[in-house]
């Protein structure tokens, strides 16, 4: 009834183009001191597909939950065909046929796809008639579901699916898509932006995707709005926009560093995006005297510039173009602030290309440089010389044999698991979430016993799931959810920082607060942690310096085996830049660190040796050099390698 | 040993012990059905005690005013859902904590009414006995099933029609998925605290039930001690049920088995400890617990309070 009235309004608007589907104006929201949109203006047209692109934080998921009714704004109007409207709750927003795919919140796992489907709707529960909905639904975008299936056994894509017939199956005319793609493997994510396409085209609906990921906003998409802290930095369309110009304009600066184009998910860009002074910039970074001066092409070539088809474009342009080449750019800036050289991974690749033979790590960074016959001297780029070599001869500092562990709904989470790693090397975890991840660092964390196998580290067995076993072995970790599992928000910045071992700051139980501050201010200044001092409660501190807060306690513990669970995730660029260049000179002083990471461009970035985690067991071990994004995915979707 | 086992062997073949057993079951099965319920919605809901003492207050009352137990039966019914009212709006509408809400009520509820019992001493009845022809007529069983006093018959109806409300109703759905993700089922639309205070108000409807249950098709007359901590045996029926009906009910049945045993005992004439026999449903209720409750799993969101924009 409600729908029809207005899906009869929303055609007789489509055919006035001036008109827009919604039209946001002057929408301001605060949050206590912090402003999530400042006197916003956006226009959504009917059958456009409308990119919305910021970073996180950028406030763009706060704007379209006050189109859903999810938050309300405190200034501003918000018009839906012409009219204004106030939204309180996601009933009004249904009412006023506004669907929104969200990415976490709205499924239930406990029950049934169907009964997920019903759930919101009125009137009478008809599950035939839902199931014949899914239905149609599923053949009319080629979303395919069974409809009684449990949600919590279906895969990241399905559920996907699930959360997207949901959306269509009362028609809305309005479609959000919340980030989409976070969660999905590469396969999926392109399934999904052809089923988008789709939706759009189908009754011209106005559709928003949301999200950071600069190459698919600028692939899926017909016009892009940027936010920046709050504001609309930008409005353009598709065509008219190229990849650097919009990262410019999302970051606030120059966008160089290639873990700031891993935080945009700028990974895929065509040929076609290429621009002549890329290919300039290529040929400068060979002819310019890198190979020559130890530099070499190591961590460009094997890293960026062939393996995973950044080619050229990616580091180019912005970063290493022109001035980066010279001493400046590179030297100071490139190398130093990626962390190529800090790195280890340089000087392990060398010693193990060159005298071990062993391919596996020399292969990693250096594969570009092997190929180039490159014999830069180690020294030119290593002037600590502390960094050990990688000999697999070494025996392992940690070893995990045959393990057994199940997921907190019972179900086999590792499935006789095995990995020994050595000191120094970076191994890198990737894998769609929910195949064991998890489980294997709740294992490394004592939070998990496991049913059999063993974990030994330095040749002594760990018992497992034995409160603060592993701490004391030698493992530190920085889990995946610094709220949840890392820090105790309402505790000050120095308590949070002897969480851990208080062993630093107490005397036979007692804490000795001279002690306490000392060590924390020392690891304040040490770790750069933005905050008012020791004792500032830990929720008044950045997220990115929180994860500060986690590595100085971690990494002042002299762990042996660093254990890090998605640790950019959340972040903005420059902590991202921080702590990834943390675990790097962490993997440089000899730790082994264990990169858990549901981004491949990070895992492609920083890991010796990759192994991708697909149903608790490891689908596929493969040498940095081996890995690109086609390998990956192929692996994190079950397919064997 | 063999003289415990002879006891054993005669408790089992004596008809009064599934009598007995059939009227705790019930009791606890009223009780269980509606807390099941709550629980299903993502309630702790631990006034159950209170909801069934005070129900069965005024279902006393109802009788003691009207001289008629159906409207004796209606009493109690709404005298369980103001108890729960106290409880739903407390903790869903006011976000005060529902343990604490429950805990105070509970020792409320049995204040008041001894109280009000002392000062009112109302007039109580037991209910007219009904004996379902041929069916009564089955050995052993008959009469505990099917030759019982009215009131016991409603549990018949209730507890299809509570499984068909959770399971096959819309309102059912939309109770689940707020027990299981009420973030989730917040952005579907639904109203999750409202969900929430109904299901608290459909145990405080079965509660009272039982407490007039008690009063009409069991005991007869009101005392202050005649729950006697049996909601919380209620509560553990269904978390040993595994939050379904069925399991719920069987959780029921083992403790009014416990609970007959120790009746049937004494009655048979062996000397047991007292203390120890009074113990006994307890400590089948704890063993019970101990083996079951953690082969299985909860409603997700059990006993987290929802408040909105908070994760």
């Amino acid at each position: 009834m409600n729908n029809t009235e207005l899906g009869d309004a929303g055609a007789h608007e489509a055919d006035n183009p001036s008109v827009p589907a919604v039209q946001l104006t002057g929408i301001s929201k605060r949050f206590g001191a912090v402003v999530a949109c400042d006197s916003v203006d956006l226009a959504l047209q009917r059958g456009r597909l409308h990119g919305l692109l910021g970073e996180n934080g950028a406030g763009k998921s706060t704007l379209m939950k006050m189109l859903i009714g999810l938050v309300l704004p405190d200034s501003g109007t918000i018009s839906i065909d012409g009219a204004a409207q106030t939204i309180h709750d996601p009933r009004t927003a249904s009412a006023l046929s506004i669907g929104m795919v969200h990415q976490h919140f709205s499924l239930v796992d406990a029950l049934t796809v169907w009964e997920n489907v019903a759930l919101g709707d009125t009137g009478r529960l008809d599950p035939n008639a839902t199931r014949g909905r899914i239905g149609e639904i599923a053949e009319q975008y080629g979303l395919a579901i069974e409809p009684d299936r449990r949600v919590g056994d279906l895969t990241a894509g399905l559920r996907q699916r699930v959360e997207i017939i949901k959306c269509l199956r009362r028609d809305p005319s309005i479609v959000i898509f919340d980030e989409p793609t976070s969660v999905l493997t590469p396969e999926e994510s392109e399934q999904l932006f052809e089923s988008l396409r789709h939706v759009v085209v189908a009754e011209s609906r106005a559709v928003v995707l949301v999200s950071h990921k600069l190459d698919e906003v600028l692939h899926a998409t017909d016009d892009i709005t940027i936010m920046r802290q709050g504001r609309v930095v930008d409005q353009r369309r598709s065509v008219d926009a190229a990849a650097p110009s919009l990262a410019r304009a999302m970051v606030g600066r120059e966008v160089s560093l290639r873990s700031e184009r891993a935080a945009l998910g700028i990974h895929r860009l065509d040929d076609t995006d290429l621009d002549s002074d890329l290919t300039e910039t290529d040929t400068g970074l060979d002819g310019n005297g890198l190979d020559g001066n130890g530099l070499d092409g190591n961590g460009l070539d094997g890293n960026g510039l062939d393996g995973n088809g950044l080619d050229g474009d990616g580091l180019d342009g912005d970063g290493l173009d022109g001035d980066g080449l010279d001493g400046d750019g590179l030297d100071g800036d490139g190398l130093d602030g990626n962390g190529l050289d800090g790195n280890g991974l340089d000087d392990t690749g060398l010693d193990g290309n060159g005298l071990d033979g062993n391919g596996l790590d020399g292969n990693d960074l250096r594969e570009g440089s092997g190929a180039t016959g490159d014999t830069s001297a180690p020294g030119d780029r290593d002037t600590s010389g502390t960094v050990p070599a990688v000999a697999t001869t070494a025996p392992p500092v940690l070893r995990i044999e045959a393990a057994v562990a199940h997921g907190t709904d019972g179900l086999v989470a590792l499935d006789e698991f095995s990995l020994e790693m050595h000191a120094g090397e970076i191994v890198g975890v990737a894998g769609v979430e929910g195949n064991g991840q998890r489980e294997l660092s709740d294992v490394l964390s004592s939070l998990l016993v496991l049913s059999s196998g063993t974990v030994t580290v330095d040749g002594t067995p760990v018992p497992t799931g034995k409160a603060g076993a592993m701490a004391r072995a030698g493992i530190g970790v920085i889990p995946e959810d610094r709220h949840d599992s890392g820090l105790v928000l309402d505790m000050t910045v120095a308590e949070n920082l002897v969480l851990v071992d208080q062993s630093r700051a107490a005397t036979r139980g007692l804490i000795d607060q001279k002690r306490l501050n000392a060590f924390a201010v020392e690891m304040i200044e040490q770790f750069n942690i933005a905050c008012s001092g020791p004792n500032a409660p830990m929720w008044s501190v950045s997220g990115g310096n929180q994860q500060r807060v986690v590595l100085a306690r971690e990494l002042s513990q002299e762990p042996k085996i660093l254990v890090a669970a998605n640790p950019t995730r959340g972040l903005d660029i420059g902590a991202i830049e921080y702590t990834t260049r943390r675990l790097e000179t962490a993997a440089a002083s000899g730790v082994a660190v264990l990169l858990i990471s549901s981004e491949l461009e990070e895992i492609l970035e920083l890991s010796d040796r990759i192994i991708v985690m697909h149903t608790g067991r490891i689908a596929g071990t493969m040498a940095r050099a081996e890995a690109n994004f086609e390998t990956l995915g192929l692996c994190m979707g079950g397919a064997a390698t | 040993m063999a003289d415990f086992l002879g006891a054993v062997d005669e408790i089992f073949s004596s008809e009064a012990t599934y009598l007995n057993g059939a009227l705790f079951a019930a009791f606890l099965a009223f009780a269980a059905t509606g807390e099941w319920v709550a629980e299903r919605s993502g309630t702790l809901n631990i006034s159950v005690e209170g909801m069934l003492l005070g129900g069965a207050f005024t279902a006393v009352l109802g009788y003691h005013v009207s001289g008629s137990v159906a409207l004796g039966l209606l009493a109690g019914m709404l005298g369980g859902m103001l108890i729960a009212g106290v409880q739903a709006e407390m903790s869903h509408r006011l976000a005060a904590d529902q343990f604490v809400v429950g805990l105070t009520l509970n020792i409320l509820v049995f204040g008041l009414t001894g109280f009000l019992e002392n000062q009112i001493a109302p007039d109580s009845t037991l209910a007219g006995r009904w004996e379902i022809p041929v069916l009564s007529d089955i050995p052993l069983v008959g009469q505990a099933l099917f030759g019982q006093r009215w009131p016991f018959y409603i549990l018949y109806l209730l507890i299809p029609l509570s499984w068909w409300l959770v399971y096959r109703t819309r309102w059912g759905l939309e109770l689940r998925s707020v027990g299981e993700n009420p973030q989730s089922a917040d952005v579907s639309g639904i109203d999750v605290n409202k969900r929430r205070r109904q299901s608290i108000y459909y145990a405080g409807l079965t509660c009272g039930l039982g407490g007039a249950f008690l009063i009409f098709g069991h005991i007869g007359r009101f005392e202050d001690t005649i729950v006697g901590g049996r909601g919380f045996i209620a509560i553990a029926a269904v978390i040993f049920g595994g939050w379904t009906l069925r399991g719920t009910l069987a959780g029921a049945m083992i403790f009014a088995g416990a609970l007959s045993f120790r009746l049937s005992i004494q009655g048979l004439g062996y000397d047991v400890n007292n203390e120890l026999l009074q113990a006994l449903p307890f400590i089948v209720t704890i063993a019970g617990m101990a083996v079951f409750s953690h082969r299985v799993r909860a409603p997700a969101a059990l006993a987290r309070p929802f408040i909105r924009g908070l994760r």
